[in-house]
């Protein structure tokens, strides 16, 4: 091997900062993830299988999923456009309105769940407006949806952002000149540099609502096979103190999310390829 | 004469085509309001309006409870713990990663990131069957009288795996882009370590560094699904804000939930305001992409 694990360094403070470094992550993440592990290793593949290999945690990990790309797709959309507004365009309240992309991340999930449940709620102010036409949305998977999309929200705007305002505007001067429409350079100049940026986003959105749990229980109404969220299972599974069921389910969601990481990385992977930035 | 007529007609077409219509763009940008206005501020509002849907005095009367009392102390204990150790851990790993090269700096960074993308209950899961009282570990810590679990230590440890990657995720960039000069001129010129580090880097990186402790803070008072797994929920010993807002609201105590729930939202809108004023005011030494 011809490189060294680290390189000399005059920089000071080399055995502290990674002795801090390597012994808190290890605490803190490493060793009780390990913990979870070491006790799927125990009950077996064969243990794990039996457990997720049911309707009812099937039907979880199934409506976690499905709802939670659902939910990504829809702030893909929504999470491009706002960007692009926030950036490019000038109106009154904007600060504002940049500001509040952030509010998910600030607030705590349980003080969402119960205030988008009192919202959609059949008695609160949007349920009854929905309620008028028969739609019903708290304590249905449409609920779940809503939460799932206010917890994902920041995450393509906030990726997307930065890359909007690289845009030099030569290139769609450029493209104009050339003879193209507005629409035409967006879709075929403008969307193509965003791409990376707002898969990206996508992914930790989507990786973010899988495991999401404090904003979507109280919304969902938690009936088996048709609201019952895969978190939740986990949760019924401690209170019973059937703690190797708990570990199976936990650790069929630590390889969504492990696959989810990967994909990831290899969007970034992918992109730094093609465009030579994130 | 045509030829005039083409080069007057010209520009107005020209200067469509690299923006959009004024349409397009009012389309979007009352899509963007509405939509934010049903999806952000109406849960934000509605979180107000609930809590003083019996009065201000009802409200006050609410937070005014021991078990409000105890939630919130409790919360702010967490707080005052989890989130200092996680400011030393995050200055110690930027300090680490861009003071130094070594090999698997991706792979250690990946893990450092490993929290954001595990479930806030798979988290809580972990520590339960890492120290609790089935455990091996646990099982020697309770019979000499430290448990972990259903107690204050597990709660730390919860909110620190969910909030162990804030404060190096924002630093390092940061540090990355300021290199290593300053401190080399300053170790060159015969200053300790430790001096360096206090008279060069911190300065360097205070904005930074603020920024992600108080984002920290945010998350670190407002976790619940690890908590609600480690915590046990005990009224007035192991119950933090969010699980005792989960408990009253599940008691139909609307108003003393929602009350509890808008101190956190206040907490809330503190941490945003104090955010954009980081962000307009000191732009330059922060982090260009926020996506936490």
């Amino acid at each position: 091997m011809g490189r060294p694990l680290i390189h000399r360094s005059p920089m000071p403070g080399l055995g502290l900062s990674m002795g801090i470094t390597l012994t808190m992550l290890s605490l803190v993440v490493l060793l009780p993830i390990g913990a979870l592990l070491l006790k799927g290793a125990n009950y077996g593949l064969a243990g794990i299988w039996e457990t997720v290999n049911r309707e009812r945690v099937w039907a979880a990990l199934f409506l976690s999923f499905r709802l939670s790309l659902f939910a990504a797709l829809f702030n893909l959309v929504f999470g491009v456009l706002l960007a692009w507004v926030l950036v490019r365009y000038r109106f009154p309240g904007r600060r504002i309105l940049d500001a509040a992309v952030d509010l998910p991340f600030a607030l705590p999930t349980a003080v969402a769940g119960i205030s988008l449940t009192a919202l959609y709620a059949p008695n609160g102010f949007f349920g009854q407006l929905a309620g008028e036409i028969g739609w019903k949305i708290a304590y249905t998977q449409w609920g779940i949806f809503i939460a799932l999309v206010f917890v994902g929200l920041p995450f393509v705007t906030r990726t997307v952002q930065p890359v909007v305002e690289e845009i030099e505007r030569e290139v769609e001067e450029a493209s104009a000149t050339l003879g193209a429409s507005r629409f035409h350079t967006i879709r075929h100049v403008i969307l193509p540099m965003l791409t990376p940026a707002a898969l990206t986003g996508f992914a930790l959105a989507l990786a973010r609502a899988v495991g999401e749990y404090g904003s979507v229980i109280f919304i969902a109404g938690n009936i088996p096979l048709v609201t019952e969220i895969a978190p939740l299972l986990i949760i019924i599974q401690l209170e019973e103190f059937n703690y190797d069921a708990a570990a199976a389910i936990g650790i069929a969601m630590l390889l969504i999310s492990f696959a989810m990481l990967l994909v990831i990385n290899l969007i970034q992977v992918w992109s730094r390829r093609r465009i030579g930035y994130v | 004469m045509s030829d005039i007529t083409v080069t007057k007609g010209a520009p107005a077409r020209f200067r469509a085509t690299t923006e959009e219509s004024p349409l397009a763009r009012w389309a979007m940008i009352a899509a963007a309001v509405l939509g934010l206005g049903i999806l952000v501020f109406a849960p934000l509002i509605a979180v107000f309006v609930e809590a003083l849907a019996q009065g201000v005095a009802a409200s006050l009367a609410s937070l005014a409870t021991r078990d409000a009392q105890e939630a919130i102390k409790l919360t702010l204990t967490i707080a005052a713990i989890s989130v200092p150790l996680n400011a030393i851990f995050g200055v110690a790993a930027a300090w680490f990663i861009t003071k130094f090269d070594f090999r698997g700096k991706a792979f250690l960074i990946t893990l450092i990131d490993l929290p954001f993308s595990v479930s806030p209950v798979v988290a809580g899961l972990c520590i339960v069957l890492m120290f609790g009282t089935n455990s091996f570990v646990g099982g020697w810590l309770v019979a000499n009288g430290y448990p972990i679990v259903f107690a204050m230590p597990g709660i730390i440890l919860a909110t620190m795996f969910v909030t162990f990657p804030f404060v190096a995720r924002e630093l390092i960039p940061v540090m990355i882009e300021q290199g290593r000069a300053e401190e080399e001129a300053a170790l060159t010129l015969g200053a300790s370590g430790w001096r360096t580090f206090w008279t060069v880097t911190i300065p360097n990186i205070r904005w930074a560094l603020l920024y992600g402790v108080l984002l920290c803070n945010a998350r670190a008072m407002g976790e619940f699904g690890a908590v609600a797994v480690v915590s046990g929920k005990i009224r007035g010993q192991t119950a933090t804000m969010p699980t005792t807002i989960e408990m009253l609201y599940q008691e139909y105590l609307s108003v003393a939930a929602f009350s509890l729930a808008a101190v956190l939202a206040l907490l809330a809108l503190v941490t945003l305001l104090l955010k954009t004023a980081l962000e307009i005011r000191h732009a330059d030494q922060l982090a260009a992409t926020h996506r936490h």
